[in-house]
């Protein structure tokens, strides 16, 4: 699902929490990386926000939990990877 | 963390952790650094507020997660910008002190958990508990004012921690309603008047014993003029506590303080004589030159007339 979306976003996953070999997959979370903090989340969004041309809005970043809903959401949006 | 005993943090934490998994290592990252002193304080808090209402727990949380992301991601604009949104006074009002279901479902909530979630709010906290009280004492006999209640949270602590009573002045009818909501919680509303008033405008007499004026100078367009009426506001010998934001970008943020003394120039020029301060940092900046959130708290008295 997406997996336009997710090869195209990994590249900032993986510069954000300085882990080269992370694999994204829709269920992965905060939960899974260690460094994923709230900081690191925001440098995420502001970073995927400046990869894909799209403003995310804070009602649409409260929705945002796991990496399936990222890939959701700019799909939505009309990114396509 | 340890939790036993403490069923209203525990609840809180695994709603938090639920809807905004990048915030949960904030609950630990607070008790390392706070022990059960700020367990025992979070909990009292959540119990009398939210009396194990999961439900109003978990809209608090969302308002909670709303808030901060609102902060960090205007924080990270600020990095490159290093200014403030422009914006008036009028615009900040109608976006968020008159807008209802922003304060409540977002800016209320926020804050008020804030204050024990976000590290400079607890130093804050911890500052006005050991150096301000001392002051205050029991305060038998004595009336307070806040002036810029916001959530209530300084009210209620000066309520449930001395006798005095107090008196609260805020633009905004919702902020004075969560202020009432949370002093009735807490069993201390009966000592309490709020007034929907522009003390500038409408200035207050007679003179109070003590002054809480808890990060609202940032919200103005000329807290200077503000400062000089919030001086004749508070009675020779008494105590004021004074907050202010710096660096610290919010969607009603408009005076951009860059360091303390910015703001210790103003107080001073108002007529406080300073008698204790402390500077805290929401966290360390992760880069060299980054700006990071500040919060500055001055314990003034008032110069006596010259």
């Amino acid at each position: 699902m997406y997996q336009n979306i997710l090869d195209s976003i990994t590249p900032v996953f993986r510069d954000v929490f300085d882990d080269p070999s992370l694999i994204l997959t829709n269920e992965l979370s905060a939960n899974d990386v260690e460094n994923w903090d709230s900081l690191n989340h925001i440098t995420l969004i502001v970073e995927l926000e400046a990869l894909t041309g799209l403003t995310l809005s804070t009602d649409e970043l409260v929705n945002l939990k796991n990496v399936g809903d990222f890939a959701q959401l700019l799909a939505d949006k009309g990114y396509r990877g | 963390m340890k939790l036993d005993g403490y069923p209203s943090v525990s609840l809180f934490g695994d709603l938090l952790r639920r809807q905004f998994p990048y915030f949960a290592g904030v609950m630990q990252k607070q008790e390392d650094s706070f022990g059960d002193h700020w367990l025992e304080l979070f909990e009292t808090e959540l119990k009398s507020f939210f009396e194990y209402d999961k439900q109003r727990l978990d809209q608090a949380v969302r308002g909670y997660g709303k808030f901060a992301l609102d902060s960090m991601k205007l924080q990270v604009k600020f990095q490159k910008t290093k200014e403030y949104e422009n914006k008036t006074y009028e615009e900040a009002a109608s976006e968020v002190y008159q807008n209802k279901e922003y304060m409540f479902d977002l800016y209320l909530p926020g804050i008020l958990l804030s204050h024990y979630l976000w590290r400079h709010h607890f130093l804050q906290h911890i500052f006005f508990m050991e150096k301000f009280l001392p002051l205050v004492k029991n305060g038998d006999g004595k009336v307070f004012y806040d002036i810029g209640v916001g959530t209530g949270f300084y009210s209620k602590e000066m309520l449930t921690r001395t006798n005095m009573k107090g008196k609260g002045f805020d633009l905004s009818p919702h902020s004075l309603a969560h202020t009432l909501k949370l002093l009735s919680a807490h069993n201390v509303s009966d000592r309490y008047e709020p007034n929907l008033r522009d003390i500038i405008k409408e200035p207050v007499t007679p003179s109070a014993d003590y002054l809480l004026n808890i990060e609202v100078l940032e919200h103005l367009e000329d807290p200077q003029t503000f400062l000089n009426s919030l001086a004749k506001m508070l009675k020779p010998g008494g105590y004021g506590l004074i907050s202010a934001a710096i660096n610290a970008p919010n969607a009603d943020h408009i005076y951009l303080y860059r360091n303390p003394d910015e703001v210790a120039a103003q107080l001073t020029k108002a007529g406080f004589e300073l008698v204790d301060s402390t500077v805290d940092a929401a966290y360390a900046p992760r880069l060299e030159g980054d700006l990071v959130p500040v919060n500055v708290a001055f314990i003034v008295a008032r110069k006596e007339d010259e």
